[in-house]
């Protein structure tokens, strides 16, 4: 670690929690696992009739 | 970074990505990504660090430069604001697994800057902000399909 970094105050201020580890469910583009779709549906204007706006 | 106006910085987020144990595959792939998203305007890489933890815990923090073969990274290498500090590191290792090394990554929205000036000089406040994680969103969704009782 370069010297700058030590002594100064942080940027983070607290302890940082793990998040639920997102799988390959999140990758862009066509995938086999269907929650993908659907979640692309519900985010994506004029797609997924019947879902929601946003 | 200090030449950047304050009202013209965009929004500053952060992500940790763990690789654990005998699970990091790298192929350049991550890095053309990065070099792409800032190659288009997007996204100003400010910091980078490479966080290893051990089985006992204790965390080891490398910098980009540590690294040996940059590549195309040493051109953004060469920008970086050295933004986080040495607490920052233990702090942003609490997420981490015993045994797994992580990138952090710290960067500046580009892409929100003239948003977010435009809203303060028409008057505007961030009040709240914040990301949905993509859990939540299924989850929702789920919930709508569950046929009322």
């Amino acid at each position: 670690m370069r010297p700058g970094r030590v002594g100064r105050v942080g940027v983070i201020g607290h302890p940082v929690a793990k998040t639920a580890v997102v799988a390959k469910a999140v990758s862009p583009g066509p995938s086999p696992v269907a929650k993908t779709a659907v979640v692309a549906a519900a985010v994506t204007p004029g797609r997924g009739i019947g879902r929601r706006r946003i | 970074m200090t030449d950047v106006q304050l009202d013209e910085l965009g929004p500053v987020d952060y992500v940790v990505v763990e690789f654990p144990a005998g699970a990091s595959n790298f192929t350049g792939e991550m890095a053309a990504e990065l070099l792409s998203l800032v190659d288009r305007g997007i996204i100003r890489v400010i910091d980078v660090l490479i966080l290893t933890k051990a089985d006992d815990g204790t965390v080891e923090a490398a910098e980009l430069s540590d690294v040996g073969e940059l590549g195309e990274l040493e051109a953004l290498e060469a920008q970086l604001a050295e933004l986080l500090a040495e607490d920052d590191v233990e702090h942003l290792a609490a997420a981490m697994d015993p045994g797994s090394t992580a990138g952090v990554l710290i960067w500046e929205n580009l892409w929100a800057a003239p948003f977010a000036s435009a809203a303060r000089r028409s008057g505007g406040q961030l009040i709240a902000n914040g990301r949905i994680p993509i859990q939540a969103i299924i989850a929702s969704i789920e919930a709508d399909e569950v046929p009322a009782t």
